[in-house]
């Protein structure tokens, strides 16, 4: 019975890689092993992709299309921390203590339950002070100095300074000072913003004989953001010099993180104020994700420009001179190769064998926090039945947040990874939105490793089909050799999915209902 | 028993109002710009033509919009690949008219075809997948003749990322010296299309697929056949997105390959969010809505207009999810009721 229900899965993944396999007969060894290793390398960042997809999918039943745009602002983060240092260090006291104000959000609550105005009065107060913070946030905002870029002055946009990253020159960084606004107003100005935002949507809420509590643990958030937010503000050179004379490696370190942390803000600043207020109606969390994936990209459009350019790679694999190309891995090491010879064919250490690398360390370590920690217990019975979990005392909106938050990391985590191999543009999110959606589907839409499995075969059919298009592909019968243009490769990946859903609705790996 | 010519009239009241001032509107500005109805009726004057520009492109987008609510608003399938249809109508009507060379009756006979095909292939799917899969599966479908367009092994067919270019327009229906002509014709195919569509939504078979949309497994246990009529509804709404698509490839110079992606599927989608999902006239609101807020964002805006679009959108599925026709249609269910009230309170109760 087993095997029955597992026979045709089985069949057509033999299928899949019969045909993989079939035309790679007149390939050499080392093409063979460099387009395989390519294919791990697009399955590792589809993968990143997709797996958030599959546990967004599984727990909350939101498809979350926005998805392949958290991607492409987690690479341009990246980019933003890893070739302009001074901009994120600029940046970041405005982004904290407006943080800082909604973290004083139970402060809101309490207050608001203690002020006995008639409803309506509630109400109007609240939208009032909606639009007054909205307004001081005009005026506030664009007026706190901050160093950037001018996408209308080549000299100073994206392009020329990741060019310049990539030559190893560097601007020195740009300080500006406040000269509109004094410091301490832009600071007590942005606490203000945040604080009556939060204070006026607390009053919109408010139900009649709600109590919340005034616990003193929660102050420390609010004060552990102001030391970071203040920190930030009043050593902003110092910061800014260490930046810039930190070794690229730390400081792509330093980039990776911060492009996983705005993901992860991000995801959960989505779920709580969009996603949430729609769990009744699902079709409208679809659109509503389709939405916000447009308006992300109009906003990347809009801050970064639309050119495309290039996340240069840190030194650790850039290394050209002394016995580069390395042969074995003691020169690989020592020298910090951008390419390794195996079996004859030149392989690129960052996209071939650091990026499936990554790929697998993060589905192994996903794997054992689902399946070990006591969170991963409540995700896995939240796919299974989250009302069922909600019955048994578990707050599921707090997990259904925190799984939003880690799809978002991780998609986040994928596009800043990825930057260096293909570079940043805003088309970036929509091809890799596609390909995580055909993972998932081929892959099974609920299950994690079918996530895995999906993003491996993508990979591979889209590089082998890239390689076919320079060989050709022997047409049987005939003399004739196919060979498909590289734009025409998508469509093989289409076709998979199509083929795999036909035969299995639910894709390889998922469940049938 | 009434008169059934009386009957229909009263039935289609809005949209018959709705036609004769479309009808009206070249003329009348034709009046306020100066130029005489001889002027209008021969395509000169400038603002008209202009104004019967902006309307043709509307209609277009409506009929596109409203083959979109019938698959989606009132049969429940939603369907990512629906600009398929569209724009493969597009395409082949430009390439049979540049490439072939075929007479123009010739093309719509084909496009009648392709269109019954490419329904047939959508609905292969049907009976197999449900839900997002089948959102998923036309995506995939789509994304594929996007795919193939854009790619350099057809461009001497479609002219790849350029668009498709240089077609011959049949001299009868000319955008350029025969607008009103054309005018006249997408607005009279968009007016057929809404009363046909209302029609039959009205009749049993329309009902049993809004039954589908609420809920198919009561549908099939009640003992219809869900597939067949889904297979219907694909076919009707297929014929329709691809008429519309014909009038898109002979009204533009350019056939875009933006037609083919997913972008215009959810255009189509944001015109029957904005007109109310499952109304049919919120799909000619919407569209008007779209494209002349679209219009004047652009004009005023440049760029960021697609920024402004997309918060309109989520503003719309946040706070508005009835859309336009479907709030208005709620708010005018509350009056009616209120006056009921009011005047059962006026009124004496009859007896019994």
């Amino acid at each position: 019975m087993k095997l029955k229900r597992n026979l045709t899965p089985l069949a057509v993944l033999a299928g899949i890689f019969l045909f993989v396999f079939m035309a790679a007969r007149g390939m050499e060894p080392k093409d063979l092993l460099i387009t395989t290793l390519r294919g791990f390398s697009v399955g590792s960042v589809t993968f990143l992709v997709a797996a958030g997809f599959s546990l967004i999918f599984g727990l909350l039943d939101v498809l979350n299309l926005a998805q392949g745009t958290l991607y492409m602002i987690g690479a341009y983060v990246g980019w933003t921390v890893y070739v302009r240092p001074d901009t994120f260090v600029d940046i970041m006291p405005m982004i904290l203590f407006l943080m800082a104000g909604f973290a004083l959000r139970f402060l809101w609550d309490a207050l608001s339950d203690r002020l006995n105005w008639s409803p309506k009065t509630t109400k109007i107060v609240g939208w009032l002070l909606v639009i007054v913070a909205i307004a001081l946030g005009l005026f506030i905002v664009p007026r706190y100095p901050i160093a950037g870029w001018e996408l209308d002055n080549y000299a100073q946009s994206p392009i020329s300074y990741s060019f310049m990253v990539e030559q190893g020159t560097r601007l020195p960084a740009i300080h500006l000072g406040f000269e509109e606004i004094p410091a301490p107003v832009a600071v007590i100005g942005l606490l203000l913003i945040s604080s009556l935002l939060s204070f006026g949507l607390a009053l919109i809420r408010k139900k009649a004989n709600q109590q919340h509590e005034l616990s003193l643990k929660k102050w420390w958030t609010f004060i552990v953001l102001m030391v970071l937010g203040l920190f930030f503000l009043l050593f902003n050179t110092i910061l800014t010099n260490i930046l810039f004379s930190m070794s690229s490696n730390w400081l792509f370190l330093i980039a990776v993180i911060m492009a996983v942390l705005s993901g992860l803000g991000l995801g959960a600043l989505m779920e709580t104020t969009l996603i949430q207020p729609l769990y009744s109606r699902p079709i409208y969390q679809l659109m509503l994700t389709l939405g916000m994936s447009t308006i992300g990209v109009q906003l990347v459009r809009a801050i970064w420009g639309m050119p495309e350019f290039v996340l240069s790679k840190p030194a650790l694999f850039r290394g050209t001179g002394g016995a580069c190309p390395a042969t074995n891995l003691a020169d690989l090491i020592e020298y910090n190769c951008t390419t390794v010879m195996v079996l004859g064919g030149r392989v690129r250490v960052y996209d071939e064998i650091f990026l499936p690398i990554v790929g697998i360390i993060v589905l192994v370590v996903v794997w054992v926090l689902l399946k070990k920690s006591r969170i991963g217990m409540i995700i896995r019975a939240g796919v299974q039945d989250s009302s069922m979990v909600e019955m048994l005392g578990i707050n599921v909106r707090r997990v259904f947040t925190l799984v939003f938050a880690l799809g978002a990391g991780l998609a986040a985590l994928g596009g800043v990874l990825a930057a260096p191999s293909n570079g940043l543009s805003t088309g970036m999110g929509e091809k890799l939105l596609l390909n995580a959606l055909i993972a998932l589907a081929v892959g099974g839409l609920t299950s994690y490793p079918g996530a895995a499995l999906g993003s491996l075969l993508v990979g591979l059919i889209q590089q082998f089909m890239i390689k076919y298009g320079q060989i050709g592909i022997p047409i049987p019968f005939t003399d004739t050799l196919f060979k498909p243009s590289p734009a025409i490769v998508p469509a093989s990946t289409m076709l998979l999915m199509v083929i795999v859903l036909l035969i299995l609705p639910h894709g390889l790996l998922g469940k049938q209902e | 028993m009434e008169n059934k010519a009386t009957n229909f009239f009263t039935r289609n009241k809005g949209i018959l109002i709705f036609l004769l001032v479309m009808l009206a509107v070249p003329f009348v500005t034709g009046l306020f710009e100066g130029s005489t109805l001889t002027q209008v009726w021969t395509n000169q004057g400038s603002f008209s033509k202009f104004l019967e520009g902006l309307g043709i492109e509307v209609f277009i987008l409506a009929i596109f919009a409203l083959s979109y609510d019938l698959l989606f608003g009132i049969t429940g399938l939603l369907s990512f690949g629906h600009t398929m249809f569209f724009a493969v109508a597009a395409y082949l009507t430009g390439i049979s008219l540049k490439t072939l060379g075929l007479p123009f009756w010739q093309v719509l006979l084909l496009i009648v075809l392709t269109s019954v095909i490419q329904a047939l292939l959508f609905s292969v799917v049907l009976p197999r997948v449900r839900g997002v899969t089948f959102t998923m599966v036309t995506l995939g479908l789509a994304s594929m003749f996007h795919i193939i367009v854009m790619s350099s092994d057809m461009i001497n067919l479609t002219g790849a990322d350029v668009g498709l270019q240089g077609m011959p327009t049949p001299a009868f229906i000319d955008p350029a010296s025969q607008r009103l002509r054309f005018f006249v014709i997408a607005l009279v195919l968009l007016v057929i299309t809404y009363i046909a569509y209302r029609r039959f939504v009205a009749s049993p078979t329309g009902r049993v697929c809004v039954a589908i949309r609420e809920n198919e497994s009561r549908a099939r246990m009640l003992g219809y056949n869900t597939t067949a009529f889904k297979v219907t509804v694909m076919l009707i709404s297929s014929f329709t997105a691809s008429a519309a698509g014909v009038l898109h490839a002979l009204y533009q110079p350019i056939i875009s390959p933006t037609i083919a992606d997913l972008g215009y599927t959810v255009v189509g989608l944001l015109i029957v969010l904005i007109g109310g999902i499952g109304t049919l006239s919120g799909s000619i609101v919407g569209a008007f809505v779209l494209k002349l807020s679209d219009y004047f964002l652009r004009r005023y805006l440049g760029e960021s207009a697609s920024l402004i679009n997309g918060i309109i959108y989520v503003i719309f599925v946040l706070f508005v999810p009835y859309g336009i026709v479907g709030t208005l249609r709620v708010r005018s269910l509350r009056t009616k009721e209120g006056w009921k009230q009011i005047l059962s309170w006026i009124l004496p109760k009859k007896a019994g």
